[in-house]
């Protein structure tokens, strides 16, 4: 972690070698046109800057030199000083010295300014025009100048995604060769590839972190979109904003904005009430709008929170049976979870108005799926008249997930750790058949559990889901995933290790199968299926149906 | 939390701002680096408080405090100069500024008088 003194100082440098070019680009302009007034103004903007910076970073030189410098410029402004050859020359002598004392920042080297030159600096500023023959040669030091480029460089993302999947491919070799490195119980070869393990764990953290942008760069574009769907609704929304300082993967971020987006007007269209309405509720005119941003080191999450009137549950049972997605018996018995669940069903809306913001039909199914699509999580809690909170969970990169390993007849499987709530094992009598499934109790949660065997290997037709007698053994390992506000376990053979993997997807014609979200490449060389937990769910509902 | 719009073209003096006014509790809500960008971002994200530099490349400070003023009369904008600059910063006060700072300021000396302005009742 930098100190912020070093990042001050790594800004500092970087925005004055800038002004270094400019500067010499502007001043070769006024040596043909002298009475640019424009270049002359921004001749004297960088010097201003410059020298207002590296006073307050405690450069006294550089500030001197500026100071100087632009009292010149000022006097050339004020045509008190004439641009003439003499003059010119040490301008751009002092201009090479202003960019000297920053390089000699840059490489931590101490610097004094040329007494000659800030002496000729003198004489002009003091505007001894009889006297510039007076004007020392200063030692000319240009045949040994370096030419200094910025210290910031503009990348296209295309290209860091490049090499975002080189290191991905460097990570699998490099799995590889630490598991040759054992087997063959080389000692030179363990310390080469536990030293190249650290070099590519590096690696893929210091790509990861130049594709890192702030959250705030797509927060910070709300206040004026709240502003004008709130305009058009008739309706007050104060919209607060936290975490913009919160680092995300570009990408990732690309791909939140629209759903952000669709998030941001539900709320405001339909979340929040008319500020009449409101008052008759008892509640401030204005509708309350939360969007804030927090990480760890693996996630971000995002949270978008209204105070508005919340979901309505009995439209939304009464839309799922009409819809036939639930029997009316069993909408009846679902918990709060579970009927918020149904929102994500592709199309479904309740919405009865369509607006100019919020059509209807645009359902949160396509928000689901883009979240789905990066590996992260969307869930949303509500409480009727209080208000809706929609949660996205996010990984911060694309390319590496941590995951679970496990073992399902005898082929090796991984789970994105995101999707997994905790890892629990169970005597087999602790697991109950209930109707055509399975059902445990986890800390007084009620939880459908499946064989993942009988899910992926029975046919068909023999598939028993609901059959305590498949499973083998006594004691049952059992992975929780959650998807959609529900929960489900999954039963597996063997449970392995947590390990950073590479995701590859499936080619063609295989990447059709969307139970696999792709395939890893284990250091042993095996190849590892990582399972979608997504699909894996619906499947699993499909099945059961 | 009060929101607060840093207008100044030079990026070290912006994340200087940045970091001291939010470390004190302060949301930075923008940051313009030109003047044009400095009249959007005023009437996009309608701050408490704007600072305002008064050497900008497209425009001068001033104009774009007028600009400002025009479109949000009560908007409290501080005036941040240098020294030498002192006919720019009283002229901008005649134009509505609220209060100024002088380059190199200490993050005392900004934060009380952002802490100043802002419990300023608007008039």
């Amino acid at each position: 972690m930098k100190s912020r003194e070093q990042e001050y100082k790594e800004i500092f440098i970087a925005e004055a070698l800038e002004y270094y070019d400019a500067l010499n680009r502007h001043i070769s302009t006024l040596e043909k046109q002298p009475d640019d007034e424009r270049t002359l103004a921004e001749v004297f903007r960088l010097l201003h800057n410059l020298k207002a910076n590296s006073k307050a970073i405690g450069y006294l030189h550089i500030s001197d030199v500026s100071h100087k410098l632009e009292t010149a410029f000022s006097l050339v402004r004020s045509k008190e000083l004439s641009f003439s050859d003499e003059v010119v020359t040490v301008l751009f002598d002092g201009i090479d010295l202003l960019g000297e004392l920053i390089s000699a920042i840059d490489k931590d080297e101490e610097k004094e300014p040329d007494p000659v030159l800030l002496r000729n600096l003198d004489i002009i500023v003091e505007n001894l025009s009889e006297s510039t023959i007076e004007l020392a040669k200063v030692q000319k030091y240009s045949s040994s100048k370096n030419l200094s480029l910025s210290e910031l460089v503009y990348i296209q993302i295309k290209k860091l995604d490049h090499l975002m999947n080189l290191v991905g491919e460097l990570m699998i070799d490099r799995d590889r060769i630490l598991s040759l490195s054992k087997e063959l119980g080389s000692n030179e070869l363990k310390a080469v590839s536990s030293h190249l393990y650290r070099i590519t764990e590096d690696l893929q953290y210091s790509v990861m972190d130049a594709r890192l942008v702030n959250i705030g760069s797509l927060f910070n574009k709300f206040p004026r979109i709240v502003r004008d769907i709130a305009t058009a609704e008739k309706k007050e929304v104060d919209l607060t904003l936290s975490g913009q300082d919160i680092q995300i993967d570009r990408n990732i971020l690309q791909i939140m904005t629209d759903s952000l987006l669709h998030l941001v007007r539900n709320a405001v269209t339909h979340g929040l009430e008319l500020p009449a309405e409101r008052e008759r509720k008892g509640k401030p005119r204005a509708g309350k709008l939360r969007m804030s941003a927090q990480s760890d080191r693996e996630n971000v999450l995002i949270e978008l929170t209204d105070d508005g009137s919340g979901m309505d549950f009995k439209q939304i049972k009464r839309t799922a049976v009409e819809r036939q997605l639930v029997t009316a018996d069993v909408a009846k018995g679902l918990t709060d979870a579970e009927v918020l669940s149904f929102l994500f069903e592709p199309g479904f809306s309740t919405a009865r108005e369509v607006t100019e913001f919020s059509g209807r039909g645009v359902g949160l199914d396509v928000v689901k799926n883009a979240i789905d699509s990066i590996g992260g999580r969307l869930t949303v809690d509500s409480e009727k008249g209080r208000g809706t909170t929609f949660t996205m969970l996010l990984p911060t990169s694309i390319a590496v997930k941590g995951a679970l390993l496990f073992e399902v007849d005898e082929i090796f499987y991984a789970i994105p750790l995101i999707h997994t709530q905790q890892v629990v094992a169970l005597d087999k009598d602790e697991i109950h058949e209930i109707g055509e499934v399975m059902i445990a109790n986890l800390k007084g949660e009620n939880v459908t559990v499946v064989y993942l065997h009988e899910l992926l290997n029975a046919d068909e037709a023999d598939m028993r889901l609901g059959d305590k007698d498949r499973l083998k053994g006594q004691v049952q390992n059992i992975v929780v995933v959650a998807y959609n506000n529900r929960k489900l376990g999954l039963i597996v053979d063997k449970l392995y290790r947590q390990q950073d993997i590479v995701v590859k997807p499936m080619s063609k014609p295989l990447d059709r199968i969307d139970l696999y979200g792709g395939v890893t490449l284990l250091g042993t060389g095996k190849v590892c299926l990582v399972l979608d937990v997504p699909a894996t769910t619906r499947y699993f509902m499909n099945r059961r149906q | 939390m009060k929101r607060i719009l840093i207008v100044d073209d030079s990026f070290y003096m912006r994340t200087m701002l940045k970091n001291m006014l939010t470390d004190a509790g302060y949301e930075v809500v923008g940051e313009a680096p030109n003047g044009q960008t400095a009249l959007e971002l005023a009437k996009e994200t309608t701050p408490d408080l704007i600072t305002l530099d008064v050497i900008l490349p497209d425009n001068t400070g001033l104009d774009v405090l007028k600009g400002i003023k025009a479109d949000q009369p009560d908007m409290k904008v501080i005036i941040v100069s240098a020294v030498g600059q002192e006919v720019i910063v009283n002229e901008a006060m005649e134009y509505g500024a609220k209060a100024y700072i002088v380059k190199p300021f200490s993050e005392e000396k900004v934060l009380e008088v952002v802490s100043q302005v802002l419990s300023e009742e608007a008039k």
